[in-house]
C-alpha cells in the first residue's frame, strides 16, 4: 500500500518537474544587463504598415542570495518608440514584465528604447537588472493559434494563410528595398555631380586668382617705380 | 481514497503560462537586433542554450567611422570561444553545451565614434522548444476532406514555407548590407560638402595673405631708403 502511494507521488513529482521544465524552456531567450538609469535602444528597420511586437521580462539581482530573483514586483520599464522622422509613436510605462505593440506608418528606422523607471537608488543595490527581450516584426508577430481558433481554420487553411502572410511580408520588404535603393542612387549621383562641379570651379578660381595676383602686383610695382 | 490526482498549484500555474497570450513569452528561435554602441563602451548579450543545439551568430557594423568592432564569444564556463578584433562583420556557428553563452561587442578602442551594430542569432536543434512552437496544431478545428492527397499537399506546403523563411533571412542580410553602404555614401556626401567649403575659404584667404605680405615687404624697404 505504501509502495503504491509512493509510486503515485513519484509520478506526480515527475509530471510537475516535466511541466516546470517546459515552463523554464519558455523563459529561454536572449537577455542583457542594464544599469539603473541606463537606456538601451534597438533599431528596427521596417517597411510601412508592419506590426512589431516586443516582449520583455525583467529580473533583479539579489545581493544577499547572489541570484537573480524570478520577478520584480514594483519595478517598471518605460518603453519609447520613435519613427524615422523622430516623432514618438509609443511612450508608455509597463510593469516588470510586458508586451508592447506598434505598427509603422512610414518605412525606415524605428528606434525602440527601454529604461527602468526606478527612482529609488536602494532598489538597485547591486546595480544590475536582467532584461529578457524578444522583438518580432511582420508575419513573425502574428499569433497563429489565435488566428486558427478565431477563424476556425483547418490545418491546410492555416498553412496557406501562413504562406500568404510570409509572401506578403517579403513583397513589402522588396518594395521598401526599391525605395531605399532609389534614395541611395540619388545621393550617390548628387555626390558625383558635386565632386565634378567643384573640381571645375576650383580650377577656374585658381586661374582667376593667379591672374588677379599678377595684375595687382604688377600695378603695385609700377606704382612704386620698381619696374 | 479516490483515484483523482490533485495537481499541485505550481503545476497548474505552469500549465496556465503555456497558454498563448498569457504572461511569460516563448521567444522565437531566430532573432535579430540592431543597436547603437556609444564610443568607449562595451555591451554584452547572453543566450541560454540546451545541450547539443547549434548557435549561429552573424554580426555586421552598419555605421560609425572605421566600421569595425571587437567581438568576443564566451562559453557558459567563461572560456573564450571566439575573439575578433576590429572586424566589420563576422559569422560563427558553434555546437553548444547547457548554459548561458555570452557575446560582447567592444567599442572601447574608439574615443569619438558611435557604432551601429546589427547581429542575428539562429538557433537550431533546440529540442522541446521547437515542439512548443508547433503547438498551434492543437488549436485548429475541423478536418480536411481529401485524406489521400492531403499528405502530398502538406509536404509541398511545408517545403514552400521553409524556402520562404530562407528568402526572408536573405532579405534581412541584404538589408543590413544595403544599410551599411547607404551610411557610407551619406558620410561621403557630407565629407565632400564640408571639405569643398574649407578648400574654398583656404584658397581665398591664402591668396589674399600672399598679396598683402608681399606688399608689406616692399613698404618697409621704401621707409628704410628715405
Amino acid at each position: 500500500m505504501a509502495g503504491v502511494a509512493a509510486g503515485r507521488r513519484r509520478a506526480m513529482g515527475l509530471r510537475a518537474l516535466l511541466l516546470f521544465a517546459l515552463c523554464a524552456a519558455g523563459a529561454r531567450g536572449l537577455y542583457f544587463h542594464i544599469g539603473e538609469t541606463e537606456k538601451r535602444c534597438f533599431i528596427e528597420e521596417i517597411p510601412d504598415e508592419t506590426m512589431v511586437i516586443g516582449n520583455y521580462r525583467t529580473q533583479m539581482w539579489d545581493k544577499q542570495k547572489e541570484v537573480f530573483l524570478p520577478s520584480t514586483p514594483g519595478l517598471g520599464m518605460h518603453v519609447e518608440v520613435k519613427d524615422p522622422e523622430g516623432k514618438v509613436v509609443l511612450s508608455r510605462q509597463y510593469g516588470s514584465e510586458g508586451r508592447f505593440t506598434f505598427t509603422s506608418h512610414t518605412p525606415g528606422d524605428h528606434q525602440i528604447c527601454l529604461h527602468s523607471n526606478s527612482t529609488r537608488m536602494t532598489l538597485f543595490a547591486g546595480g544590475r537588472l536582467r532584461v529578457h527581450l524578444d522583438i518580432q516584426a511582420g508575419e513573425h508577430a502574428n499569433n497563429y493559434p489565435e488566428i486558427a481558433a478565431k477563424d476556425k481554420l483547418t490545418e491546410l487553411q492555416l498553412r496557406a494563410r501562413q504562406l500568404l502572410d510570409q509572401v506578403e511580408q517579403i513583397q513589402k520588404e522588396q518594395d521598401y528595398q526599391r525605395y531605399r535603393e532609389e534614395r541611395f542612387r540619388l545621393t550617390s549621383e548628387s555626390t558625383n555631380q558635386r565632386v565634378l562641379w567643384w573640381s571645375i570651379a576650383q580650377t577656374v578660381i585658381l586661374i582667376l586668382t593667379g591672374i588677379w595676383q599678377m595684375r595687382h602686383l604688377k600695378s603695385f610695382f609700377e606704382a612704386k617705380k620698381l619696374v | 481514497m479516490g483515484n483523482k490526482i490533485q495537481l499541485p498549484f505550481p503545476v497548474v500555474l505552469c500549465a496556465a503560462l503555456l497558454l498563448p497570450g498569457a504572461a511569460g513569452f516563448t521567444p522565437s528561435l531566430d532573432s535579430d537586433f540592431t543597436f547603437t554602441l556609444p564610443a568607449g563602451q562595451k555591451e554584452c548579450f547572453y543566450q541560454p542554450m540546451p545541450l547539443k543545439a547549434s548557435l549561429e551568430i552573424e554580426y555586421q557594423v552598419l555605421d560609425g567611422a572605421g566600421l569595425d568592432i571587437d567581438f568576443h564569444l564566451a562559453s557558459p564556463e567563461g572560456r573564450t570561444l571566439v575573439f575578433e578584433q576590429r572586424k566589420s562583420d563576422g559569422v560563427h556557428t558553434i555546437e553548444t553545451e547547457v548554459g548561458d553563452y555570452m557575446f560582447c561587442f567592444d567599442n572601447t578602442f574608439s574615443t569619438i565614434s558611435e557604432k551601429v551594430i546589427f547581429f542575428e542569432l539562429i538557433l537550431d536543434n533546440m529540442g522541446e522548444q521547437e515542439r512548443e512552437q508547433e503547438d498551434w496544431k492543437k488549436y485548429i478545428t475541423g478536418t480536411d476532406m481529401l485524406d489521400m492527397k492531403l499528405e502530398d499537399i502538406l509536404e509541398s506546403i511545408n517545403s514552400i514555407k521553409s524556402r520562404l523563411s530562407k528568402s526572408g533571412h536573405i532579405q534581412t542580410l541584404l538589408r543590413a548590407f544595403e544599410a551599411r553602404d547607404r551610411n557610407i555614401q551619406e558620410s561621403n556626401f557630407d565629407r565632400v560638402n564640408f571639405w569643398s567649403m574649407v578648400n574654398l575659404v583656404v584658397m581665398v584667404v591664402v591668396s589674399a595673405i600672399q598679396v598683402y605680405m608681399l606688399k608689406s615687404l616692399f613698404e618697409d624697404k621704401r621707409k628704410s631708403r628715405t
